[in-house]
Parts: C-alpha cells; structure tokens; sequence
C-alpha cells in the first residue's frame, strides 16, 4: 500500500515537473517561433491555419478553451488580429495572457511598422491604423520576436529559463548565419521590381532590396478590378517585372493572367510555416521563399 | 598596397551594397593582412598630408561663413527631411580594410534595441515602460539613416488609443409586396415595415474597457417609423467582468439575452434582411432583452461547454411573452392586468448551455439548449415556459480568402408553454394553454469573396384557439432566398426574395404573399469583432 502511495506520488512529481508550458500563438509563424525557444519545453498551438488569410479568422469556440488554458499567448500585436482575437478573449477569461502580463507577447512591442497611414481612412481599403503587420517575413525582426518569447518564457517559466535562453541563442546564430546565405542568393535582384498581390511583402523587400510596392489588388482587401489589372500589366511591361508574388489564399487564376500577357512568373509565396511544402519550420520558410524568388528572377 | 586598397575598395562596395544599416562600430577590426612596418609608414604619412588638407579646407569654408553658429559645419550635414532619405543614399560607412558579415545581421531600423539579458541566463521581460523608450530620437542616434517611412513605435499595454471604440451602423431596405401591410407580414421591428424605403436600424455602438475591472457595452438604436418620425431605445448597454476567477463572467445592466443563435445577436450580422417567424413570434419583435444581471461559466472541460444564467425583470414589449401589457392593454385577447413583481418567479429566468467540437480542422459545430421561464400579464398566476435548441454548422476552406469560400448551417427550433389567463377581471371566458412552436432552418453559401448566397426555411405553429382572432396568432411558414454582395467588411447589400404562406384558422382566412427586399448596409467606425 505505501509502495502504491509512493509511486503515485513519484508519478504526480514527474508529471508536473514535465508539465510543459502552454503556449498558444494566433498566427502560425508566431508558433514557429515560439517552437524555436521553447523547444520540447512548451505545446504550442497557433490559431490560424497558415494557408488561410489571417485578416479572417472563424473566432471558433474551441479556441476558447486554448486561450482559457493558456500560459503565454502571442499575437501580432498590431491589429491584424483585431477582427477575431477580441471577442475570444474576452470569453477565455484568462487573467495571465492579459496585455501588461508575462504571459502576453505582443509581437509588434519593438518593431518599427512600416506604412504607417497618415490618416485613417477606410477609403483606402483595407489599411491598418498602426502600420503594415505582416512583420515576421524579415528574419532580423523575427529574431526580435523570438527574444522577447524567450523573454516571456523565461519569465513565466523560471526553471528552465537558461534552455529558453540557450535556444533563443542558437536561433540568433542561425539566423545570421542563413542571413548571409539569403543575402548573397538575392544580391544579384537588388533594386528590382516584384508585384505582390497583397501588400504583405513590404518587410521582405525590405530586408533584401526588392521594391515589392505594386499590387494585383487595386487597395489593400480590394479585389483586383480588370482597370487596375491593365495598369499593373502596363507597368509591369514598361518596368520589366518578372515576378508576381500569390499566397495559397489568393485567386492564383488572375496572376497567371496577368502573368502570361506580361512573361512574368507567378511564385507561390506564404508567410506562414508550413504554408508551402517543406517550410515546417521559419528557416526553411524563407529558405523556400528566397529560393522561389531568385529561381523566377534570374 | 594597391593590392590593399583594391580589396579595400570592394569590400566596401559590397558592404555599401548592403548598407542600409550597417553599423561600423560592429565590424571586427582589420588584423589578419600582412603589412610591411614600411607600408604602414608610407600610410601614416599619407593620412598626415591628408589631415593637414582637410584641416586647410575647414579654415577657409570657416572664413566664408559669417554665422557664428554653423562653424561646427565640419560634420556631414544631415538631410533636411531624414523621412526622405532612402537606405541607398544613408550612412555607406567608408571603404575600410576590413572583413565585415556580408550581409547585415541587424537591423536597428526596424527592431528596438533589445532589453538586456542578465549574466546568470535569466532574462527580463520588458514592461511598457521599456518599450515606451523605443522612440523614434534614440535610434536614429545609432541609426542616422532610417530608411523606413514615418516609424512609429507601438507602444505595448494596448492597441488602443481612444478609452472607448465607437461606431455607427445603419440598414436600410428597399421593399416591395404583394401584402399592402408589410408590417403585419413582417414579425420583427427592425425588419422592413412598408412598401419602398425603410430605415430600420440605425445603431450607434460604444465599448470599451471601464477599468481594470469591466468591460462597458451599450447599443443606441435609431429608427424611423412608417411616418418618417424617429423612435430611440436604449437596446443595450451592460457592464462585463474581466477578471473573475474559475471561468466566470458576470454582466449586468440592459442586454440580449443569450437564448439561441439570433436573439442575442443585432441586425447587421442577420443573414437575411428580416428575422424568423418563431423568433418575433414567440420572443418578441424586439428580441428578449431587459433589465438584468447574468452569470456565465466556461466548464472546465477539454471542449467548448459554457453555461449562462440570466434574470430580468421580464417587463414590457422587449418581454414579449412574459409581464407584456401588449398593445393597448391587450394580449391574445385577454385585457392583460399590471403585474409587479410579487415574488422571485414573476421575474423571468434564462439559462443556456452550448457546446462545441470541431469534426475537422475547416469544420466546426455548436449546440445549444436554451430556456426562458416567467411570468406573464394575461392572469394573477399565469405563467410562460419557452424552451429552444439550436445547431450550428460551418466549414471554412482552409484557403480562405477575407474568410471566403464558407458554408454554414444554422437551425433553431423554439417550444412555448403559454398559460392564458382570464385577463383582468375575470373577463375572458375560459383560460387556455397555448402550446406553440416553430423553427427555421438556412444554409448560406460564401461562394466566392464578398458573395454569399443563401435559402432559409421557416414554420410557425400557434395552436388554435376558439376564442381569439388574433392574427399574431395565425400558423404559418415562409421561404426565403437571398444573395448578399459584401463590397467589404463596413458594407452590403442584399437581395432576397420571400414567400409566405398563411394557414386557416377559425378566424382568418388563408392567404399568400411574395416580397421582395433590396437591403443595404454601412458601418462607420471601429466595428467590433463578430463572436462565432
């Protein structure tokens, strides 16, 4: 009998001494990253699916309950969740993942947003009030968002705050490490024209010097219209572009008009982990995404 | 040496190439190329000749300026408008010997410098106050060439700058039929209520926190009346609990209550432009709302289980079967008494219960059992029992585009129990019980962005009476097919198209009726989040 009582208790130790932190990201390159970090030290879920438009997420019930059983929560942070993370956390009634917690990351905290609107205006379609939110495609501003995760961790989860550390460590190494490899694949494209779809390449043009400022969508959120289509087709001939950037949710049939008047290449990109085949982690995600685009470039 | 610089020159277009923000100070210094102790002489002369040259050139740039101010003009002048400046033109650092990374691992233009990380491994989680400090002055002092556009820093502990979000949301519908009183074929108020124009909801929404410890709702709804003249009711407004424990939430104050799939829900999230039948018949035309206090539960079980408990006083119109004086002090017939309320059971009491599961990833199901029990004005010991189940069924492609292509099976079913009592006095010949039920069933379709068709079945059984000619009274069902274009997510129209069919009863003869709805829709303001 106190064999019985004894190893229940072992039993009880080991499970809660291997109680992993729970971790739920709304978005799937958040959870990417928070897999970086926490390693076999959390569960970590994401919300949205990452072939899925982020801007509309289903505020399923089940998420609920992933939000009420929460440790961390990590979100964007600059409102591009602003349609459907409010209501489920206002249901989740989970005080640790309130923004001011340790268990709150908000990604943008650090970030400097790009396209920040002068003005507010709906008019302009679909334009967020605080800045462009699709961030994480820049590898120096993920390695941002891992740290303040590590950091995060690290402050909910003491114990193993030096393994968050070691990991957030090894993901910086190799990063700028891959930074290298990156940069010298897309040099030779420097200063070029790519049209996107959707304005969410902003950060990646950025980070290695492509200019990805035209749209098949005439205004953010606004579905490309045939007078819109004949300008970009026009600018596209005059300016020489030959890539046309779609993610999986985009109406691919369009680019590949737009494509075939103009002899550009339609390249599937995606911003989320495990979007495209073999991008299950964010390293192979911009792996597959810089190798797409050099391949269509050349 | 000219080996030296050449490779100089290179590394340093190369770093140019990518210097955007490249920062000097990180370079590792020059150490691994031999040089001759002659060669670094040679060099040594050179950059004196050279720090002679500038130092002349200062003197007399120093001469020709009569302003005191700008002697300190030796340093490199910055542009007039820094926003202006693209990374190409920014801060190339000077072709140097050295062996920089190729391509620049940070990024001080974009990322705030990071909190520091103490010597024992742990970390610090940054508060607001640390990213407060991520300004635009302090980077540009290590970072002279933003190259980003107007950066602005988000500053952490909320998204929102206002205390309350406030929009305003008005449907309108164009209206024609065949029945010339629109308004006694329609069962809801905010459904159309005359042939041509009507302005059913005009609906000025306001949250936002309260404090650390509410949440603050209200819905002030504007309508116009067959006359054109404006009518306004407080439809909503209700403070929430943020923090209780357990999975608990307390709200109190004028609200929806939660019963079913539409009735806690406001127009402009209604997929057709007019409410079900067993809805404004069997809960009002208003919805059942009032004045109350509720307490919610999130079961701390692995799947979605809520429960929801409500009380209100259960007065009045908005309580449509209950303590409801009716038009004109008159109720199914009954001259209906002023019932106060003598004892907790004249209130009315609303409890629910919902679960939910995902079958797949793209599919999701909610089900609910709701109830509303209470009193009611047709007699001193009348009373009312509504019982309601609900289904909710929708599959999202998992490569949806603005949440688009979707289908979505919604169906309620409602059961009321309603004693009539003699009215007041004793003057109605006989009480009755009204066993009364109804349903509807629709399936919307979002078959490409923006575009959502949609077919909706409804039926209404009102158990005859022998006494009462009331035509709220009369069983009926209706079909109703609409297509919805969403332009965005701020606005819509609609089109739908319905037909009524009304039963025979003692009193009334049965008759039919087409109608056809041209419903449009915008929303001004921070609209808030749709709950599932």
């Amino acid at each position: 009998m106190k064999q019985i009582l004894v190893s229940l208790c072992c039993l009880i130790v080991a499970v809660s001494a291997h109680a992993k932190l729970k971790v739920v990201a709304t978005l799937p390159d958040l959870a990417s990253l928070a897999r970086e970090v926490g390693g076999d030290k959390i569960d970590v879920g994401a919300m949205a699916k990452p072939t899925e438009d982020s801007h509309f997420v289903d505020a399923r019930p089940s998420f609920v309950v992933q939000l009420r059983d929460a440790d961390v929560l990590i979100d964007g942070g600059a409102e591009l969740e602003i349609g459907w993370l409010p209501p489920l956390l206002q249901n989740a009634r989970n005080p640790k993942i309130e923004v001011g917690k340790p268990g709150r990351v908000q990604a943008s905290q650090g970030v400097r947003l790009m396209n920040v609107p002068t003005s507010a205006t709906r008019a302009a379609g679909d334009v967020h009030a605080m800045g462009n939110p699709h961030f994480i495609v820049d590898p120096i501003i993920a390695k941002t968002v891992a740290l303040h995760i590590a950091q995060a961790f690290s402050a909910v989860d003491p114990p193993n705050a030096a393994a968050y550390d070691a990991n957030y460590k090894k993901f910086e190494t190799t990063i700028n490490a891959k930074l290298q490899e990156w940069g010298t694949a897309m040099l030779p494209f420097k200063g070029q024209n790519v049209v996107a779809y959707h304005d969410s390449w902003v950060y990646f043009g950025h980070r290695f010097g492509l200019n990805i400022d035209t749209f098949l969508e005439p205004k953010p959120g606004i579905p490309p219209s045939p007078s819109h289509l004949a300008e970009v087709i026009e600018k596209m001939k005059t300016q020489k572009i030959k890539a046309i950037i779609v993610e999986p949710f985009h109406d691919r049939k369009i680019a590949e008009k737009v494509a075939s008047s103009t002899g550009a290449k339609v390249v599937d990109f995606a911003q989320y982990p495990g979007a495209l085949p073999n991008t299950d982690t964010y390293v192979k995600l911009i792996d597959t995404l810089v190798a797409r685009l050099s391949a269509a470039l050349k | 040496m000219r080996n030296l610089i050449c490779a100089a020159l290179a590394c340093g277009a190369i770093t140019g190439a990518f210097a955007q923000n490249a920062e000097p100070q990180a370079s590792p210094p020059a150490a691994s190329t031999p040089a001759s102790t002659a060669d670094v002489e040679a060099l040594r002369q050179e950059v004196q000749s050279l720090k002679e040259m500038v130092r002349t050139l200062q003197e007399q740039v120093k001469a020709q300026q009569p302003a005191p101010e700008k002697t300190n003009s030796n340093a490199p002048t910055l542009p007039q408008n820094p926003e202006e400046q693209t990374a190409e033109t920014s801060s190339s650092p000077a072709p140097s010997p050295s062996a920089p990374p190729l391509f620049p691992t940070t990024d001080t233009a974009v990322v705030s410098s990071a909190p520091p990380v103490n010597a024992n491994g742990t970390t610090l989680f940054p508060t607001s106050d640390e990213s407060v400090t991520t300004t635009p002055a302090t980077v540009s002092s290590s970072d002279t060439g933003s190259s980003l556009t107007q950066p602005i820093p988000i500053i952490g502990g909320g998204n929102n700058k206002n205390y309350m979000n406030i929009s305003f949301d008005s449907v309108f519908a164009l209206a024609a039929s065949s029945e010339r009183h629109l308004d006694r074929l329609e069962v809801g108020d905010h459904d159309p209520q005359q042939r041509g124009f009507n302005a059913r909801n005009g609906e000025i929404a306001l949250d936002g926190a309260v404090d650390p410890y509410f949440e603050g709702f209200a819905n002030i709804v504007l309508k116009l009346d067959n006359n054109n003249q404006t009518e306004i009711e407080l439809e909503e407004a209700f403070l929430q609990t943020t923090g209780l424990p357990y999975g608990l939430q307390v709200k109190a104050g004028q609200f929806f209550d939660a019963f079913g799939r539409i009735n806690p829900t406001h127009p402009h999230t209604w997929e057709f432009a007019d409410s079900p039948l067993v809805n404004g018949r069997l809960l009002g035309s208003d919805g059942l709302r009032g004045v109350g206090a509720q307490i919610s539960w999130t079961l701390p079980v692995p799947w979605y289980s809520q429960a929801i408990f409500a009380v209100q006083n259960g007065r009045g119109g908005t309580a449509y079967s209950f303590r409801n004086p009716g038009d004109n002090g008159v109720f199914y017939g009954r001259m209906t008494i002023d019932r106060d309320a003598s004892a907790l059971h004249d209130m009315v009491f609303v409890p629910r219960i919902e679960n939910s599961f995902n079958p797949s990833d793209t599919q999701t199901v909610l089900f609910g059992a709701s109830g509303a029990f209470g009193a009611n004005d047709t007699g001193p010991n009348a009373h009312t029992q509504i019982y309601g189940a609900d289904l909710l069924y929708k599959w999202k492609s998992p490569r949806a585009e603005g949440g688009f292509p979707f289908v979505k099976w919604q169906t309620e079913a409602m059961y009321r129990r309603f004693e009539a009592g003699r009215g007041l006095d004793n003057l109605f010949p006989v009480e009755e019980i009204f066993r009364d039920w109804g349903m509807y069933s629709q399936v919307l379709w979002g078959f490409k962005k923006g575009w959502v068709v949609g077919i909706r079945g409804d039926y209404l059984h009102m158990q005859p009476s022998a006494f009462t000619d009331d035509e709220t009274r009369q069983s009926r069902s209706r079909i109703s097919a609409n297509l919805t274009w969403y332009p965005t997510e701020f606005s819509k129209i609609r089109l739908q198209y319905n037909h009524d069919f009304l039963e025979e009863n003692d009193f009334l003869a049965s008759r039919e009726a087409d109608s056809i709805f041209l419903q449009f829709e915008f929303i001004l303001g921070a609209h808030g989040a749709h709950k599932f």
